[in-house]
């Protein structure tokens, strides 16, 4: 498969941290709230689609129920949170109980092939989401006092940060020997266990890393949402606009799943607007079409294209 | 003590059906290697069609699976044909994957297509003998329900001898065994596949058909049936028919002990516990090869 | 009858085999030998359809095979017993030959083709529903063979049938192909064992790193020094 080389890549990640640090200024540009509403929407889908693209693109391991650790570190977060604890405090708790369901799935099923590591995630997420929701059937509100200081800013900033932190993470990991040895696996992995890669370590690293971003995600969404069900963060959709922004953008790349995620939040309120009610068919068709024709996603297309040009 | 003997009664009777459901997957996933997680929102199309055939047509409700049958195989066959058969074309490893993925978009495709259609609402059908109850010393067991379980053994059975006397049920065999050696004795692979995924999609269509008859159906069943589908594979392992219907009994009656013992709530937990357990002590599952 | 002409095939970026040409006429008997790796498999694998040619051509009595997926070479005449026999091993030994007759060029002789089987190796009669799996290498081989028969082929090809066999099966393998050579079916065979594919051959080719390095009369080659010194010698032995 056409890849951009490492050195297009640090290229890409530089230009988006910059692009990060100049929405720093963003609030005191813009006096609309809706337009840094709609930003701060772009940032958390920025971490949650690179969250999983560690595991799938640097670890080559599908994870159908990412949404589980979503959930998870919503869950946590909000708790506490509500209870008194900090904000960041009570996210990275959140952060710290997703990682650790992920790893207990994680050293079951990673010792076998990768469609238990699936199947086990998706377990994970659909049953957290119908116990969750027979728990705590009720909608969580926000205490009055605590809406009455709500201040958007706060909560745009912090996605800010989670997304820089979460570019940073990956692109620190793809360069890194970590990184490295997270592809030979993805590329082949009995090769890559035989030359004494300890595929089983890596893996779970890579997957420590990944659900922890999202159980911070899930924190953000936690601290954003005024009122919800506390099983709604733990839903499928919520994989699949992982999956879906990752596939758009091109997995396993530093700069995919941003593209794909700007161009999933910005195609997804275009279509809302038009065809509500058909918005996830034309999603899933999109997506089918992708995985089957460019499993790459954009960037392969563009590097493609690119090829092509400068011959 | 008899109240715990008659939730674990109602986990066998489900159980059945979590077997026929389970079996389609299995089918699939061992001959070709393609786990289709979209195989829950197959049932949940059976199940409407089940409806819609017996409040339209006006069909006794497991008269509906008359009707039900075919039209899965022909979904079944139009989603080879349409989709699947490219998963094919892939190696092992990467039919997997994609496989993974496409059957999760296709899922939520599939949920949201039948949430427009037919609103998130549970519909269920009412039959003349819809509370018919059978009493045995201080069980009472719903007579609907039983007659569900029958069918479902019923249709393994049929699937079971069909794989093991119909010639096209042997070159299936032959095809999960060693697919390469199938083509040099002569069979054509592809159209094994394509049999073995139309049988898979008209199990689930019949599944859908007892989920409906026996409880109810709305869109949301789709994801939660393709988890119990998931985890009695895992736990009968791949190749056994009746070992998968098996495996669907233990995991209803697992459900109906963890409800019991931990309250309703957390039904579902012994789901995933099984799934890790059964992977740390035995990835092969019960009954598997 | 089966005639191939400057193949050149491979696995994946791996050029296996190049320019290889050879032909094998309708009653003949055809041994390919030479050392392991020179891809003597790959050659048997392209013809049966499991590997497509990089060039070159495939063609059995004058259409060309080498398109075809394997189901239909089967279909055309053409059957192989691959190396390491590939049976279905859940099944019994019935199952397996009667899968054999799958195809429609075959189905309408599968009674008479059973019984020609179990003629062939009455060993399997009695064993015919027991498990494959169950049965020892030498009768599995027969299974295999078997098998591949109930195709109704005009060319039969073998891939190292004696290898992990008993020493004393492997003779009544070598008659049972001599006994189905007589019936009219040609026969290509791969043998690790050069004494005893030369005996029963009538023409041989040794395949040498994707190329053919020689070909003649089995008797010929049998006298041949470089054959003798590197396949039939001492050093042979050590292999």
């Amino acid at each position: 498969m056409t890849r951009p080389t490492a050195r297009g890549e640090q290229r890409w990640a530089t230009v988006i941290l910059a692009g990060l640090g100049l929405l720093l200024l963003l609030p005191l540009v813009v006096s609309r709230e809706d337009v840094v509403n709609f930003v701060f929407l772009i940032l958390l889908s920025i971490t949650l689609a690179q969250s999983w693209n560690i595991v799938a693109g640097y670890a080559g391991q599908v994870n159908l129920g990412h949404a589980a650790f979503f959930g998870l570190g919503a869950l946590v977060a909000r708790t506490l949170w509500i209870d008194g604890q900090p904000i960041v405090v009570a996210m990275v708790a959140g952060a710290a109980i997703a990682t650790l369901f992920a790893l207990l799935i994680g050293v079951a099923a990673f010792r076998l092939r990768g469609a238990y590591f699936a199947i086990g995630t998706l377990a994970l997420g659909e049953i957290l989401r119908t116990t969750v929701g027979n728990v705590l059937p009720e909608i969580s509100t926000l205490p009055a006092r605590t809406i009455a200081t709500y201040r958007l800013t706060q909560r745009y900033y912090l996605a800010l940060a989670l997304a820089a932190v979460s570019m940073l993470v990956v692109a620190v990991l793809a360069g890194s020997r970590l990184g490295l040895g997270m592809r030979a696996i993805r590329e082949d992995e009995e090769a890559a266990e035989a030359s004494g890669v300890g595929a089983l370590r890596l893996k779970l690293t890579a997957l420590a890393l990944s659900t922890g971003l999202a159980g911070l995600a899930g924190g953000l969404f936690a601290f954003y949402h005024i009122s919800y069900y506390p099983s709604h963060p733990f839903g499928p959709h919520w994989t699949f606009d992982a999956l879906l922004m990752t596939f758009i953008g091109g997995v396993g790349t530093l700069h995919g799943p941003v593209l794909g995620a700007v161009i999933y939040v910005v195609l997804k309120e275009y279509v809302a607007l038009r065809w509500v009610d058909f918005h996830l068919l034309i999603f899933g068709a999109v997506f089918i079409a992708i995985v089957l024709m460019l499993p790459g996603g954009l960037v392969q297309a563009a590097e493609r294209a690119r090829r092509l040009i400068t011959r | 003590m008899s109240v715990l003997a008659q939730q674990l009664l109602l986990g066998l009777l489900i159980g059945g059906l979590y077997g026929v459901a389970a079996a389609g997957l299995s089918l699939v996933f061992g001959v070709m290697k393609v786990l289709d997680v979209a195989h829950g929102e197959l049932i949940m199309l059976g199940g409407y069609a089940a409806y819609f055939a017996v409040a339209l047509l006006g069909l006794d409700p497991f008269l509906s699976l008359l009707v039900v049958l075919p039209l899965s195989l022909l979904l079944g066959v139009a989603l080879y044909g349409g989709l699947f058969g490219f998963v094919v074309r892939a190696d092992e490893e990467t039919r997997v994957k994609n496989s993974l993925l496409i059957g999760f978009g296709l899922a939520l495709a599939l949920h949201a297509l039948a949430v427009r259609l037919w609103t998130a609402d549970e519909r269920s059908i009412v039959s003349p003998y819809a509370g018919a109850v059978l009493s045995v010393g201080n069980l009472s067991i719903p007579v609907i329900r039983l007659a569900s379980l029958t069918i479902a053994f019923a249709l393994i059975g049929s699937l079971h001898l069909l794989l093991v006397r119909w010639r096209w049920g042997k070159a299936i065999r032959a095809t999960a065994e060693d697919w390469q050696a199938a083509l040099l004795t002569g069979i054509d692979v592809r159209r094994a596949y394509l049999l073995a995924f139309a049988i898979g999609t008209a199990l689930a269509g019949a599944a859908g058909t007892l989920v409906t008859v026996g409880y109810s159906v709305s869109p949301s069943i789709g994801l939660e049936w393709t988890l119990k589908a998931l985890i009695v594979v895992v736990l009968a392992g791949l190749g056994s028919m009746l070992g998968t219907f098996v495996g669907g009994l233990l995991l209803g009656v697992a459900e109906a002990a963890s409800a019991a013992a931990f309250g309703g709530p957390y039904r579902e937990v012994v789901g995933l516990v099984i799934f890790v357990v059964v992977l740390v002590i035995r990835p092969r599952g019960l009954f598997g090869r | 009858m089966l005639d191939v002409r400057d193949l050149d095939a491979g696995h994946g970026d791996i050029r296996v085999l190049s320019g290889v040409s050879l032909s094998i006429g309708p009653g003949e008997i055809v041994a390919l030998l030479g050392p392991n790796g020179a891809g003597k498999s790959t050659l048997l694998n392209t013809v049966a359809g499991l590997l497509r040619p990089r060039r070159g051509s495939v063609t059995f009595e004058g259409e060309d095979l080498h398109r075809l997926r394997p189901h239909l070479v089967v279909e055309r005449g053409v059957a192989l017993v691959p190396e390491g026999r590939r049976l279905f091993g859940s099944m019994s030994v019935e199952d397996n030959l009667e899968l054999g007759a799958f195809a429609p060029r075959a189905r309408t002789t599968r009674r008479a083709g059973l019984e020609r089987v179990y003629a062939l190796f009455p060993d399997l009669q009695g064993r015919r529903r027991q498990l494959v799996r169950a049965l020892s290498g030498g009768q599995q081989q027969m299974v295999a063979v078997g098998r591949a028969l109930m195709t109704s082929p005009r060319l039969l090809m073998l891939d190292e049938p004696s290898l992990g066999i008993a020493p004393r099966l492997v003779g009544s393998i070598m008659d049972a192909l001599v006994e189905i050579n007589r019936g009219g079916v040609a026969v290509f065979l791969v043998e690790q064992n050069v004494q005893a594919a030369l005996g029963l051959a009538h023409r041989a080719y040794v395949l040498e790193s994707g190329r053919i390095a020689l070909q003649g009369r089995a008797a010929e080659l049998a006298r041949d020094p470089h054959v003798r010194r590197a396949y039939l010698g001492p050093l042979a032995m050590r292999q």
